[in-house]
């Protein structure tokens, strides 16, 4: 059995990482209330999120769910 | 916690959850189910939390206590409770003309098509001015006062539209409408924060209810 995994699943789990990574930076900053808060949520947790997301689109349009051949 | 940030963290935590799942079992996604399920969890929640988020941000950076939190605010935030009716700031807080917990931002947004935007690119100004630059001793504002921002609740009120100090020159009302005469600079209503006089001040001190 192949367990390697596929182009798009390995694209789907760097995404995923992106998006949780700014999705924590989310949640840290909405308990701290101070300006540089808004400014870590923007720059930070904003720039991961659109980067998750970007990297997830991508897969859908460039990557074949294919297994790689041996 | 407001309902609304709860609902914000839950919203946060639940797409947590689910990209969470996506990140340990990717070989989800090769069913019709799992691609449908990506497509929920990598980007329609992730843009609900983003934009909730932001939202948040935004109506917490309205808040006085948000911009008393900087140290260099901290002797504008005494002068709201000068016990004098001649501090403009200070009476607009004492007697709620604006809204206590907005009051910084009542006075100092832009009344104008993109004001708030315009008002956050300044917050991130005073930003790069506070950590990277030197803020102006005593502080100052960019650009002078406009009376359209007094105007957004004063203009068409009888007290200044009938105002003796106001119709004794037939010109004032209309001159002051198109701030060709400044409210805040012509000597009338010129004592707004005026930090280097606090230390002579007293202060109100409010009733607990």
């Amino acid at each position: 059995m192949n367990t390697r995994p596929t182009k798009i699943e390995r694209r789907i789990r760097l995404a995923g990482t992106l998006l949780i990574a700014g999705l924590v930076v989310e949640l840290v900053t909405l308990r701290w209330g101070r300006p540089t808060a808004f400014l870590f949520f923007l720059l930070l947790g904003g720039a991961l999120m659109a980067l998750g997301i970007c990297v997830y689109l991508l897969s859908l349009v460039s990557a074949e769910n294919k297994p790689p051949v041996e | 916690m407001t309902g609304n940030t709860t609902i914000l963290v839950a919203v946060i935590l639940f797409s947590i959850v689910l990209i969470a799942w996506l990140v340990l079992r990717p070989s989800i996604t090769a069913t019709r189910g799992g691609k449908m399920l990506a497509f929920v969890a990598l980007l329609i929640f992730p843009v609900l939390a983003g934009g909730m988020g932001l939202n948040r941000h935004i109506e917490h950076s309205k808040t006085t206590n948000f911009c008393l939190s900087c140290h260099v605010m901290e002797d504008y935030g005494k002068s709201l409770r000068v016990d004098d009716r001649s501090f403009v700031p200070a009476t607009h807080f004492q007697y709620n003309l604006v809204p206590r917990d907005q009051a910084c931002y009542t006075c100092h947004t832009d009344y104008t098509m993109y004001g708030d935007f315009n008002s956050k690119l300044r917050g991130l100004r005073h930003v790069y001015a506070y950590y990277l630059g030197k803020p102006s001793q005593p502080i100052k504002l960019y650009r002078p006062y406009n009376n359209r921002e007094c105007l957004h609740c004063h203009l068409g009120a009888r007290s200044f539209e009938e105002s003796e100090a106001h119709t004794k020159d037939p010109q004032a009302l209309s001159r002051m409408k198109l701030n060709q005469l400044n409210c805040s600079t012509t000597g009338c209503h010129n004592i707004i924060h005026n930090v280097g006089q606090l230390k002579d001040a007293t202060f109100w001190k409010e009733q607990d209810k």
